[in-house]
């Protein structure tokens, strides 16, 4: 896997800091930080180069321009952005109509589904994005950021809000979820 | 490790390999260009409230400096200005930052003094009612004086004793002051309320010579009686009616 550059972290306060007082050379460099991993996760959740590079462009924009309103008490910088993209994510479905609100977590597998036979490692990528986005939006979310984003489960807590054991449990669930909309393509 | 969990392991893994989508260089450069235009255009907003900022704060500050140099100026105010009743401000601030007994037979004698500048600059612009009034606040000092040694002989006579006579050198000069200036008024009004204040300084010393009433008695203090407190608005900044 290709690496996103470095990864999304606290110690981008000084830089904060610096783009507060009008240092565009900060501006570059949070620009540089987090376009590719916004443009990355906006990508997976929308499968549009063109979406994705619209969202990400917003997202920096909001992000860098908004700094008034993000408050430094707990909360990183890396959270407040992704958080910023996840809201535009769900701006877009709802301009666009397209949500994935049907939990596959409780559905049976399909009668003729094995999940042994689920051979992961002959999935291809564009199996793997489409099956995602089958997935409702928190375990999309979390997938995403656990896996490709490869942030720590406390990275994701501080991001969706929630608990590390709330996160790691949702990504449990989606895990499961993803497997049986797997099977449900392969069977189809 | 039960094989549910394998197989979600399994997965996982897969996804981690899966290759991250990456921006083409052109969505970079063009997210760039349209990011700075933005930052800039928000400074510049920024820096259009500014002067709303800086105007405020230059408000604050001349009003500041207003009053400052109010009150600077009400320390040699006289009793027909208009800004006189500030100067009892900055009395009753001296008054209250006065502690222990010669501190405060210092404040009163000085107050007293400054009582009696003011009627003799009263009586020069024949202003006999705000000179009266200004008399009758340097007896209440006196006054205030006399108590204060009066008690400080129940704590300390020794100390008293030194109190007494530094009020009675005020009381010689004040009354010297006064008669000088008893010659030269030419109105009876006038020179009946000098006549009235020499005779209330002189009780006012008799008074520090008595024992006191009770110990408990009020020190005349910058609390007690003829202070700060009971302060007489326009003519009297600091002194009773």
């Amino acid at each position: 896997m290709r690496a996103l550059g470095k990864a999304a972290s606290d110690d981008d306060r000084p830089l904060v800091e610096r783009v507060r007082k009008g240092d565009q050379d900060a501006v570059r460099s949070l620009y540089e930080r987090y376009f590719d991993r916004i443009y990355n996760y906006a990508y997976a959740r929308l499968g549009r180069a063109e979406d994705a590079e619209d969202l990400a462009i917003d997202t920096m924009t909001k992000s860098l321009t908004r700094l008034d309103l993000f408050r430094d008490e707990g909360v990183a910088f890396s959270s407040w952005v992704y958080r910023i993209a996840h809201n535009a994510t769900i701006d877009h479905y709802r301009r666009h109509g397209k949500m994935a609100l049907v939990s596959l977590e409780h559905a049976p597998p399909l009668a003729s589904a094995d999940p042994s036979e689920l051979a992961v490692e002959q999935l291809s990528n564009d199996d793997l994005h489409a099956a995602i986005r089958d997935l409702t939006d928190e375990q999309q979310q979390v997938l995403i950021l656990r896996f490709f984003q490869d942030l720590t489960a406390n990275q994701v807590a501080g991001i969706m809000g929630k608990s590390v054991g709330a996160v790691q449990a949702l990504q449990h669930r989606a895990l499961g979820s993803l497997e049986r909309a797997l099977q449900g393509r392969a069977a189809s | 490790m039960t094989p549910e969990v394998q197989r979600l392991e399994r997965l996982a893994e897969r996804l981690r390999a899966v290759d991250p989508f990456v921006a083409p260089p052109g969505a970079k450069i063009r997210g760039w260009n349209l990011v700075l235009a933005a930052v800039e255009q928000s400074t510049a907003a920024r820096s259009r409230a500014h002067p709303v900022r800086r105007l405020i704060v230059g408000l604050v500050a001349a009003g500041v400096l207003l009053v400052a140099g109010a009150l600077a100026a009400s320390a040699d105010s006289l009793p027909d200005s208009p800004i006189y009743p500030l100067k009892g401000v900055l009395e009753n601030v001296r008054g209250a930052l006065a502690f222990g007994a010669s501190d405060k037979l210092a404040y009163h004698l000085d107050l007293a003094r400054t009582r009696l500048t003011e009627a003799e600059a009263m009586i020069s612009r024949h202003r006999v009612d705000l000179a009266g009034t200004s008399l009758k606040a340097l007896d209440d000092q006196l006054k205030s004086a006399a108590l204060l040694v009066q008690t400080e002989r129940l704590a300390n006579p020794a100390a008293a004793v030194h109190l007494q006579d530094r009020l009675r050198q005020a009381v010689a000069t004040d009354d010297q002051q006064l008669a000088d200036l008893q010659v030269q008024v030419q109105t009876p009004a006038a020179a009946g309320a000098i006549s009235q204040a020499r005779q209330h300084a002189t009780d006012a010393l008799k008074l520090a010579e008595q024992p006191a009433a009770s110990p408990t008695a009020s020190p005349g203090g910058p609390g007690g009686h003829a202070s700060p407190s009971h302060a007489n608005g326009h003519a009297s900044p600091t002194g009773s009616p």
